[in-house]
């Protein structure tokens, strides 16, 4: 060190790394260190400066002023002796003083992520310095990256070296880190290759940052990518680049010649930019100086100082004295389970169980009466046919070992990766995890279980039992909150290892009380704590003791836990964890008086015990296995292939797709496996499959119905003919008559106007169709933009600023779609996207029509994304028009839309007031269509004992965009369905199910809502509303609730449908947190669940008619013998029955909704208009 | 036999039979129990509770109501204990208001059960909950199902909550509070007083020399004026003693900190409490001065809104144009008896130099941006807000504070902010978003927008200082003998240079 220079010290304090830089009086970097701090901030620090003293031993304290930043560097400011100064400031003048060229900066930390634009030249009065920050969630970030990395099996070596992949793209969201795991967690079960998952995922954080966190603003070059995550990782460097030129081609940017990715470039030492910063900061600074205090300062603090810390929100530990502790290990601890022994020379005839788990994998032998020979347990190292074949490796030895022989006679799997393995293994089952779960407690805690609850890696499966089969169930959405791995993210974090999670847990005597909620936000509450000086062992047992509640009260949402029963079941492989088996059962029992609350023997095999069940009772039917045997499988050799030739072109989508060929010994041709695709055109491979596939489809649609498919198309069909004004008068006429100051001409069958097919449009397409084609608008000049894809949104989705929901968000993609689009083939003149403020009232008894304010405000976002930078549509040539209209206010709406239209259509009021009648007998007539066919469905469920599904959803959910085709699913499986739209709505059909109701006073009309909800303000809110008392009062309607991610009309009504349906004890599917992509692992679990329980509510409702037929026939005879009246023929018995039925149901004043069917008078006034 | 013995018998036959079969076994629908059999409310036997906004607004409605001989209690402020139990009780996917005032309600009820040891019936029969309550589009309008929610599942079934209701067709709603013009006009006044305690607080904290002292004065004038109201008499002197308390707190102005106007959600924006990290308290102890839009604000843009749909109505023929002028004219009379109001509580306790927002202006500003018809939230409020700011060179820094996920304001709002940023490149705008969790991350936004704030502010204190030149002795001692300067430009410290500088010794 040279005496005569001065230094600086710059320290940064991130979310999961600290940075230290020593700067000399040149402002040259003489010392630098990077360090992971696994939630140790403080002590990886004290190591680096004692790192710095030591090689500087000279470096005089009191002369050397120090500056600290990052989201940990708050508390230890004071202690070091430092100023502070936030870390976006930090790196913002770092890269003023080092690039004064650069005007875009991109930095990902742990969990931050940063933009910041810089406009006008440096040093000038017009600079201007935006900067942005992601919000609290974590999307977007490294920690996204780190988790994801542990779960594909990666090693951060190995990790640099993963190449650039931008053809080998499948999706996964970015929006939420948490989501995101979930999309990782099922590209690997479909053993799509790992370096493929990583490029999907930084190609996703990529695209998310670029959406949302430029506020959009264009990244303007030079562009500096900056970081931990940006500088390790080439192929995100290269992700970045792609698509920021992406950008930049898109907006036409004039760009200096060369090669226009060398414009974003990545500095050397790119991760202590925000340390470097910091000292920038102070040397530039007039005020105060500090210096700093030394290392032994910050090991006093260390000692002494992080005590006098003030700790929020503490609480108990996880015991109240250790007896109690000791109580609770004695009853909960499982004795270490041991192989059965065998003989040497013995064949061991046995049945295989295989969970493909989300991060682990697990196999189980039973013998035929269903006894556990052996179990094997593998963290999965990202491929299911590798990890299958090491636990079946596993199995073998424990026979093999003890020189008996291993005979598989059958095999179930189940689990993610259940499908892959199914077609590797050729097995005799293949479970849904749910019902594998179910069967294996079942086994082992008897028939009587009330309540069963699984925690595994990713899911959380709550099942809820009555008389032995599954009641309802629920199922943590993609958000897993609560979940085995965020357990082992917190160990990882502390570095310790996971088996020792409990110990470390249960040696705190004191915790913090953790927010419950998202996993993401429950790390901010991690820092907060460990800044305010908790300890390791506080924090695990802090997070241990949020984990019920994250489950019970987050994920499940009962906060009346006793009503379910008292005999719980625990199982899933984080009952291994027993601090966490403490926390849940300390708050089952405080809830539910005499709770009995067992863990399951063998609680991380659960599932596998369940196939290996399930093999056992198919082959015992079947009398064969299918199982291609030990030997073959421990052979299996698979290849994995997605390029261009295995992406599917049968749709828009042009979806990448894997091909696994899995090469099976003595089988001539490979079995292929094909993933990654959206909708079902994706498995096959050939035109004349996908025409064997549409014919399929074809028919399931007239078996069928799925009428909400059918409304979608509807809506935005010519349907209706438009009738021309009775007034025969010339145009000039009328012109000349009442509106003399509209002299414009302008010629109207030659305008063409665009309209995005997104949100309340899904209501009133059919009106708007008719106002235009009543004003004289071609048919074929009105637009609506495609439906929904995955390809319309990546193709349109990079003009927000702003993160709604992904119905509302979607919007600008169908703008970009009508512009870059049908624009392009047909120029528009005008884009109608009106604000719909209110809709059409359902009841004459509601308190409101109101539309979603989201909703109603997204036409001026639109015109805010297309107008900021440059104002595309003016660049188009295309008028966009996004006025305000009431549709429920007839007089308002015709005033709202002449002042819309006056001008750009050269119109005279009665012109558009009489459109505006058209626009609305449209509507009668589109909802009058769907309701005839909706009765028709009814009808002929109720005649054949039939389940009909109803979509309980917001009308913008038809889009099959929106409802990721799940409705789809359901069709094919033979179930019919309805949309709310199309649920009749005459008195006369509706008499049989609210009649009562009305004559008991509690409601007004059939349609009124307020004896359960009063506060129906919202149209949509409330219409859904009805709809679930409808399907509460209807034998055969079974109910799918769809909800968007972050939708704020449909959460206040959660609770409300949710009563009203299990009160009546309706079947019913929820899907609350639907996003742009389809999380098909979780959806396919809920399928399966789902349809198990509509197969048991389809016999049910084939019982009771059994029961009702037989009740008519012994009332007919009794009516026999009361009478005396001589025997009919037997011949016409089933005739009698019938009418004997009619007649119960009429003597009960309810009237058969056959004779009730209004078909044709409302045939006849349709006629008439 | 007869036959209508037969059909007896018959029916007696077939309901055993339907018994024996399991077909007699109706489903039942549910239909909420608390709305069936409401009783009224009892003003002799029936306890009010309310809550959920500032210390000073709930303290002086406590008095009011106390004052017009009612059982009351306000709700302690919401926390984060307030918050889990909202949680708990309340539907997932809610924005934090929600969850911090309905938990505040359960978590309160639940303290009269387990620590009062009342029972939940006793509660259920004694104790009413009132809430402002809107037809608004946004979740603030379904409020009161959430309460209904949370209530019945922690146990409180048939809790009443009771509303102050905006639309007139469910004016006579069995569970709408009755509220009497009096009483209406003495809530109203207790919010004013309220609001202009707390804009003289946030004006006077940032620039004390003795920490502590705002604080002292605000919770004696608040305790006064609250005794005065509760007893119905000596309410001016209330405010006269109140004013010298408060002109009492000794004031630096001449130092250049950061004006940071704090826009958003309602709720999010004026508690301080938890749900918004004591927002307010932090801008201060990160030497900023903060201005909160008071109470009365809303109400004025509740009756612009209530005007503006009226005009609409006219013009498209749904009223009379006379029936449309009366009822214009009768708004805006109420519009400035508030406004009046107001000036006149902010004379009386010596807040000078204060606008009440122009909610015509408001309307004006943001047309091009956001139309003034689409409500709920704060509507076009938000956007027009962020334009006057910088156009009219108010603040440094404007800070949109909503909860996580609020439709209006983070999702629509934040949309078009970006348009308005664009034209007015100079704005320094923050938008972040609360969930009563994740404190370290807001914090660290705020600071980041503070340091760009307060780089102008102190550039802007430097330039009036360069160009009046004044002395710094004698300008210290004018500046101390007058409180509020006239605004000028965004600082408090350089308006009062810029004030003193055009008029020297004018003081």
């Amino acid at each position: 060190m040279q005496q005569d220079q001065s230094f600086h010290i710059g320290i940064d304090v991130g979310s999961t790394t600290v940075k230290l830089v020593l700067v000399n009086s040149d402002m040259a970097i003489r010392w630098s260190a990077y360090q992971r701090h696994e939630g140790q901030q403080a002590l990886k620090l004290l190591g680096l400066l004692q790192q710095l003293e030591d090689d500087f031993p000279a470096l005089t304290l009191d002369d050397v002023p120090a500056y600290i930043t990052g989201s940990g560097g708050t508390p230890l400011a004071e202690p070091l002796g430092a100023r502070f100064i936030q870390e976006v400031n930090a790196v913002t003048l770092a890269v003023e003083y080092l690039h004064p060229d650069v005007r875009s900066v991109v930095e990902l930390g742990g969990q931050d992520a940063k933009i910041i634009h810089f406009k006008g030249a440096a040093g000038s009065p017009e600079r201007q310095v935006i900067t942005s920050m992601n919000d609290k969630c974590a999307s977007g970030t490294g920690a996204t990256l780190d988790k994801c990395m542990i779960k594909v099996g990666i090693s951060p070596a190995d990790v640099a070296k993963i190449p650039h992949l931008p053809d080998k793209i499948h999706p996964v969201a970015a929006k939420c880190g948490v989501f995101a795991e979930t999309d990782v967690v099922n590209l690997i079960k479909s053993a799509v290759p790992a370096e493929e998952i990583l490029n999907s995922l930084a190609d996703a954080i990529v695209m998310q940052n670029l959406t949302v966190l430029t506020r959009g603003n264009i990244l303007q070059p030079n562009v500096l990518l900056l970081g931990g995550p940006n500088t390790y990782l080439p192929f995100l460097q290269a992700c970045w680049r792609t698509r920021i030129v992406e950008v930049w081609r898109e907006h036409q940017l004039e760009l200096p010649s060369g090669p226009p990715e060398a414009l974003i470039q990545v500095p050397e030492n790119a991760q202590y930019y925000a340390a470097y910063g910091a000292v920038v900061f102070g040397v530039g600074e007039t005020g105060e100086v500090r210096h700093y205090a030394g290392a032994e300062a910050l090991q006093e603090y260390l000692q002494t100082g992080t005590s006098k810390l003030k700790r929020s929100r503490l609480q108990q530990g996880l015991w109240q004295d250790q007896a109690e502790l000791n109580q609770f290990l004695e009853a909960y601890r499982q004795p270490h389970f041991q192989p059965r022994a065998f003989k040497s020379g013995e064949i061991v005839n046995a049945y295989v169980g295989i969970d493909g788990g989300s991060t682990s994998s697990k196999a189980v032998l039973m013998d035929v009466q269903g006894v556990l020979i052996s179990k094997a347990y593998l963290l999965s190292k990202g491929n299911p046919i590798e990890d299958s074949k090491a636990l079946l490796i596993q199995l073998n030895k424990s026979i093999t070992q003890q020189g008996a022989t291993l005979n598989i006679e059958g095999c179930g799997v189940t689990g993610y990766a259940g499908d892959v393995l199914q077609k590797a293994l050729s097995t005799d089952a293949n479970m849904v995890e749910t019902i594998a779960h179910l069967r294996s407690a079942q086994h082992y805690c008897g028939g009587d279980i009330d309540v069963i609850c699984d925690i595994g890696g990713q899911d959380i499966k709550v099942l809820f039992m009555k008389n032995g089969e599954i009641d309802h169930f629920k199922l943590s959405n993609q958000c897993s909150a609560g979940n085995g791995m965020l357990l082992q993210a917190m160990a990882q974090q502390f570095a310790v290892p996971l088996e020792k999670f409990a110990e470390v847990a249960f040696s705190a005597q004191s915790a913090p009380e953790f927010s419950y909620g998202c996993a993401v936000f429950l790390d901010s509450d991690r820092v907060n704590f460990q800044k305010e000086g908790y300890s390791r062992e506080e924090l695990f047992a802090g997070l241990c003791q949020v984990l019920p509640k994250n489950i019970w009260q987050y994920v499940v949402q009962v906060p009346r836990l006793a009503a379910f029963g008292r005999k719980f079941v625990l199982q899933g492989g984080t009952q291994h964890n027993l601090a966490a088996v403490k926390a849940q059962v300390d708050y089952i029992k405080q809830r539910v008086p005499g709770a009995e609350v067992s863990v399951h023997p063998h609680t991380g095999e659960c599932g596998a015990i369940g196939a290996a069940l399930e093999a056992i009772k198919q082959v015992k039917e079947k009398g064969y296995s299918d199982f291609i045997g030990l030997q073959n499988s421990l052979q299996l050799s698979f290849s994995a292939q997605t390029s261009e030739e295995t992406r599917c072109r049968f749709c828009d989508n042009l979806c990448s797709r894997t091909f696994i060929d899995i090469e099976v010994p003595q089988q001539p041709q490979p079995v292929r496996h094909i993933t990654g695709f959206a909708c079902e055109k994706g498995q096959v491979e050939s035109k004349e499959q996908v025409v064997s596939l549409a014919k399929l489809r074809r028919k399931l649609k007239s078996d069928y119905p799925n009428l909400v498919d059918y409304e979608s198309r509807l809506l935005f069909s010519r349907f209706y003919h438009v009738v021309q004004p009775p007034t025969a008068k010339p145009l000039w006429w009328q012109r000349l008559k009442a509106a003399p100051e509209i002299s414009k001409k302008v010629d109207r069958t030659q305008l063409r106007i665009g309209i995005p097919r997104v949100l309340n449009i899904y209501t009133i397409a059919p009106f708007m169709r008719a106002y235009l084609e009543a004003l004289g608008i071609q048919p074929q000049q009105i637009q609506f933009s495609d439906q929904s894809s995955e390809r319309l949104w990546e193709e349109g989705s990079r003009y927000g600023a702003i993160d709604p929901c992904f119905p509302a968000k979607v919007s600008l993609a169908h703008i970009h779609n009508l512009l870059n689009k049908h624009h392009q083939r047909k120029p528009l003149d005008l884009i109608w996207f009106p604000a719909i403020t209110h809709l059409p009232q359902q009841s004459p008894h509601s308190r409101g029509s109101s539309s979603c304010p989201v909703v109603a405000g997204t036409p001026s976002v639109a015109n805010a994304a297309f107008t900021k930078t440059r104002d595309l549509f003016t660049d188009a040539g295309v008028s966009y028009l996004s006025d305000v209209i009431d549709m429920q206010n007839e007089t308002l709406l015709k005033q709202q839309l002449f002042d819309s239209f006056s001008e750009p259509l050269a119109l005279a009021r009665h012109e558009s007031d009489w459109a505006v009648a058209q626009g609305l007998a449209a509507m009668q007539h589109c909802d009058a269509e769907l309701q005839m066919r909706a009765e028709k469905v009814l009808h002929r469920a109720k005649r054949d004992h039939q389940v009909v599904l109803l979509l309980l959803a917001r009308p913008y959910h038809s889009d099959p965009g929106l409802n990721h085709e799940l409705l789809e699913a359901f069709q094919a499986l033979g179930y019919p369905i309805l949309s709310i739209r199309s649920l009749p709505r005459s008195s006369t059909f509706l008499q049989r199910y609210f009649g009562e109701d009305i004559a008991r006073g509690q409601i007004k009309d059939m349609l009124d809502i307020n004896d359960v909800w009063p506060e129906n303000y919202a149209s949509n809110s409330a219409q859904k509303v009805w709809a679930a008392k409808f399907a509460a009062r209807h034998n055969n309607i079974a109910v799918i609730d769809l909800s968007s991610f972050k939708c704020g009309h449909d959460a206040p009504s959660y609770g409300l449908i949710e009563r009203i349906i299990n009160s009546s004890n309706t079947p019913y599917f929820a899907l609350h947190d639907i996003d742009a992509n389809k999380p098909s692992g979780s959806i396919n679990i809920r399928i399966r669940t789902f349809s198990h329980t509509l197969e048991n509510f389809c016999q049910q409702l084939a019982r009771q008619a059994e029961q009702q037929a037989a009740l008519t026939k012994r009332v007919f005879h009794k009516r026999q013998q009361l009478t005396t009246r001589p025997e009919t023929a037997p011949d016409h018995f089933n005739e009698d029955l019938e009418s004997e039925q009619s007649r119960l149901i009429a003597r009960a004043a309810l009237q058969p909704e056959a004779q009730a069917t209004p078909l044709d008078s409302r045939g006849k006034k349709h006629g008439k208009q | 036999m007869e036959n209508s013995k037969i059909e007896q018998q018959l029916q007696q036959y077939e309901a055993q039979q339907s018994e024996r079969l399991g077909l007699s076994q109706k489903p039942v629908h549910w239909h909420d129990a608390g709305l069936q059999s409401i009783t009224p409310f009892d003003k002799r036997r029936d306890t009010v509770l309310f809550g959920g906004l500032t210390n000073a607004h709930d303290q002086l409605l406590l008095a009011t109501l106390k004052g017009s001989g009612y059982h009351a209690q306000a709700l302690p402020t919401p926390d984060n204990n307030a918050l889990q139990c909202g949680k708990e009780f309340g539907n997932r996917g809610q924005c934090n208001p929600t969850y911090f005032t309905v938990g505040s309600l359960v978590h309160y009820l639940q303290s009269l059960r387990d620590q009062q040891g009342l029972s939940a019936q006793q509660i259920v029969d004694d104790y009413i909950f009132v809430t402002a309550s809107t037809c608004g589009p946004c979740r603030f309008g379904m409020y009161v199902t959430e309460y209904r929610k949370a209530l019945r599942d922690a146990g409180f079934d048939g809790f009443r909550v009771m509303s102050f209701q905006t639309e007139k067709s469910v004016a006579n709603e069995p569970l709408a509070f009755p509220l009497s013009k009096r009483l209406s006009l003495a809530l109203i006044r207790a919010l004013v007083i309220a609001d202009v305690i707390n804009a003289l607080g946030y004006r006077m904290r940032p620039y004390e020399v003795n920490e502590g002292e705002t604080d002292r004065a605000q919770a004696e004038s608040i305790t006064l004026v609250s005794r005065a109201i509760a007893q119905g008499r000596g309410l001016g002197r209330a405010l006269k003693q109140s004013r010298k308390w408060l002109d009492g707190v000794e004031l630096n102005l001449l130092q250049a900190k950061p004006k940071v106007s704090v826009i958003g959600e309602f709720w999010a924006m004026t508690t301080e409490g938890e749900g918004n990290y004591r927002l307010q308290r932090f801008l201060e102890s990160e030497g900023a001065e903060c201005e909160v839009q008071p109470i009365a604000a809303w109400f004025l843009y509740l009756i612009w809104a209530e005007r503006a749909s009226h005009a609409e109505e006219t013009r498209a023929g749904q009223h009379s144009t006379w029936a449309g002028r009366a009822q214009q004219l009768k708004l805006n009379l109420v519009a400035r008896m508030l406004t009046g109001y107001f000036q006149h509580i902010a004379k009386q306790l010596g807040l000078h130099h204060y606008k009440l927002t122009d909610m015509d202006q408001l309307a004006k500003t943001s047309e091009h941006y956001y139309p003034s018809q689409l409500r709920g939230g704060e509507g076009h409020m938000e956007v027009a807000k962020l334009i006057q700011s910088f156009r009219d060179k108010k603040h440094h820094l404007v800070l949109s504070v909503k909860p996580f996920g609020c439709m209006p304001s983070s999702a629509v709002s934040d949309g078009i902010q970006p348009l308005v940023t664009a034209h007015y490149p100079e704005a320094n705008f923050l938008a972040v978003e609360t969930s009563g969790d994740g404190a370290v991350n807001v914090y660290s936004r705020v600071q980041m927008a503070l340091f760009r704030a307060r780089k102008s502010a102190e550039a802007e204190y430097l330039a009036q200082w360069s160009k009046y030149q004044p002395d710094e002795a004698e300008i210290t001692t004018k500046v101390a003998k007058k409180r509020y300067y006239p605004h000028h430009v965004a600082g408090t410290a350089a308006n009062a240079i810029i004030t003193l500088g055009f008029s020297p010794g004018s003081e």
